[in-house]
């Protein structure tokens, strides 16, 4: 209930900001928001089952490139294109994590590394479908009820709400058989396992969930941006999905969110380091790691209840593989 | 014939200096058991130290190599007293991640002090040619795969035949029982970083002529030696060695004889395929520990 709440109050801060904040600021907030999104599925993967994934950004350009294709080479609605792209995504995060998943720690790393880097060369070099590095420009925009979703404010207020139907939905999965699941496998596979727990079948079910969430912030990022390139899928991105869920706190959905916000914004708030950021950030990630290993939400929670040991609060524990 | 000839050589080269960074990072992993994603920018520090040398300071050849080699042995030195040390007690997650924002650090701190303009490091060899049967091949390239060789040859005695590599197959072995046999871990740990230090130094120098110095150069290195590494085998370093001529003959002659496009997908495409087939590589290695 209080995960709800937490989640009701991120969304609802963002709701008020949309009132007052400037143009700019507003299109950052777009971008936390489909950012978070993404986020919050790369958390089933990672958060929950323990799968460290560097290949979260193919499955957000999977969704892209699919609405993308479908509105402008077959003219499709983006509305009626969204469905096959994250179905379509969906399908192949389950033909690949069948065999994928069997793999863990650094060389599952290793493995979405390199099915990223692919989908990248690929995308860069098949022009017919993709336009290459030029990209696809003029996605339409969404409609709904007549009304165009066009401008920031407005694009928010949708952006908001997917965000708040998903972040439920992954409220209810934590909580859920499923989820439990998910993070006894990450906890201990052979003792999950023990207990009747198809790990296979529970690491591919979070695998495609996170998929799928993926490509549906892909779809909104198309029709936010109007414009996709392999640029904006490949590897570096994906590392970024994962420093925002560290951050945040991984196994956390409200962690996700606050993560996402948080370094969707920090380039910004940062830019007196100029050319600098980069080598900043890196430095704070490796401290965050050290000194936060729970992430932001962890820290809350350790400050709620001190005397408890972080490692055993509600997914608090780092997936860690038992060495 | 001549052009194949001139391939293979490029390819040998190229898979030389793969070979290179693809041990350091596995010298590294099984003396620490760190999987250190940051090992691409190590090899982009290597050229880069040259490029300070040289380029910057204008060193001659000798003194400058000496010099670069020097700074990387201190760089391996800091990189375990600051990124090591304070991981080395996390779980493979957080060291994967922890290595890879250090790389982004790295990376950003080279583009910070070098710009991102592209240098151009000169060989000791620079336009040299030799002529094997109708195909003119750089000499460079040659030298490349025979300084190579002998570096191995080098590591090879180093690890089996004195009592310092021994010590440090000790500690890659059961860093615990090392410490009750009395052996210096902390000190051979850091020696560990030192050497893959040194390596991708190494690999950076020879890879400053064959291509550009740029701050950018790391992160496709570090895909290659990890595609080297699987395919090798993790772990292994005969497998590291086959590895990286691997991808350096498939990325050469798959740019010319397939698709200059497509040619790293051979690469990592091979990668996948030996994941899901035979994740333990070409020399199988010990896999209880897959995670």
């Amino acid at each position: 209930m209080r995960s709800v709440l937490v989640l009701a109050a991120l969304l609802l801060a963002g709701l008020a900001l949309s009132f007052v904040v400037s143009e700019y600021t507003l299109r950052l907030l777009n971008m936390a928001v489909i950012a978070a999104v993404a986020v919050v599925g790369l958390n089933f993967a990672f958060g929950y089952a323990g799968l460290i994934s560097l290949g979260h950004s193919a499955f957000v350009g999977l969704g892209a490139y699919g609405l993308a294709i479908l509105t402008t080479k077959a003219g499709w609605s983006p509305w009626l294109a969204a469905i096959p792209a994250v179905a379509g995504t969906g399908l192949a995060a389950a033909a690949l994590g069948y065999p994928l998943l069997r793999l863990k720690g650094h060389y599952l790393a290793l493995a979405t590394l390199g099915l990223n880097v692919s989908f990248g060369i690929v995308a860069a070099n098949w022009i017919e479908l993709t336009g290459g590095t030029n990209g696809i420009a003029q996605i339409p925009g969404l409609t709904l009820a007549g009304h165009r979703i066009e401008g920031e404010r407005t694009f928010l207020w949708f952006g908001l709400a997917v965000l708040a139907v998903l972040g439920l939905a992954a409220l209810a999965i934590h909580a859920s058989r499923l989820g439990r699941a998910m993070m006894a496998v990450r906890d201990d596979e052979t003792a999950a396992a023990m207990t009747g727990i198809d790990v296979t079948g529970v690491s591919v079910a979070a695998f495609v969930l996170s998929a799928l969430y993926a490509a549906v912030a892909g779809c909104l990022f198309a029709v936010h941006v109007h414009f996709v390139s392999p640029d904006d899928f490949n590897v570096a991105h994906a590392i970024t999905f994962l420093s925002m869920l560290i951050v945040g706190g991984e196994g956390s959905v409200a962690g996700a969110i606050v993560g996402a916000a948080l370094l969707t914004f920090l380039p910004e708030w940062l830019r007196v380091l100029g050319e600098g950021y980069l080598a900043f950030f890196g430095l704070m990630m490796l401290a965050i790691l050290v000194f936060l290993p729970t992430g932001i939400v962890g820290l809350a929670r350790r400050w709620r209840r001190p005397v408890r040991p972080a490692a055993s609060a509600p997914g608090g524990a780092r997936p860690g593989v038992q060495p | 014939m001549a052009d194949l000839i001139q391939l293979l050589t490029n390819g040998l080269a190229l898979g030389s200096v793969y070979a290179l960074a693809a041990i350091g990072f596995v010298i590294v992993y099984s003396a620490t058991g760190v999987v250190n994603f940051a090992a691409g920018q190590f090899v982009m520090l290597g050229t880069f130290a040259g490029v300070a040398t040289l380029v910057n300071a204008g060193w001659p050849l000798p003194v400058g190599y000496a010099g670069a080699l020097a700074l990387m042995a201190l760089f391996g030195l800091l990189f375990y007293a600051v990124v090591y040390l304070p991981l080395s007690k996390s779980p493979v997650v957080t060291i994967i991640i922890g290595t890879v924002a250090i790389g982004i650090t790295l990376q950003n701190a080279a583009l910070l002090t070098f710009g991102s303009w592209p240098f151009r490091l000169v060989s000791p060899v620079e336009g040299m040619m030799l002529e094997v049967a109708g195909a003119v091949i750089p000499l460079h390239a040659v030298a490349v795969v025979v300084a190579t060789a002998l570096l191995i040859g080098l590591l090879w005695l180093l690890l089996n035949r004195t009592a310092l590599g021994i010590a440090m197959r000790a500690v890659a072995q059961d860093a615990r029982t090392a410490r009750l046999m009395g052996l210096r871990v902390n000190a051979l740990l850091a020696f560990t970083w030192v050497l893959a230090a040194l390596l991708a130094g190494i690999a950076g120098l020879m890879l400053g002529p064959m291509w550009f110095a740029d701050v950018n150069m790391g992160d496709p290195i570090a895909l290659k030696a990890f595609a080297a590494t699987i395919i090798g085998g993790f772990g292994s370093l005969p497998g590291a060695i086959a590895g990286g001529l691997f991808v350096g003959l498939a990325e050469v002659l798959g740019a010319s004889y397939v698709s200059s496009a497509y040619k790293d997908l051979i690469a990592f495409g091979a990668m996948i395929l030996f994941l899901l087939v035979r994740p333990q590589g070409v020399f199988g290695e010990r896999i209880q520990d897959r995670g």
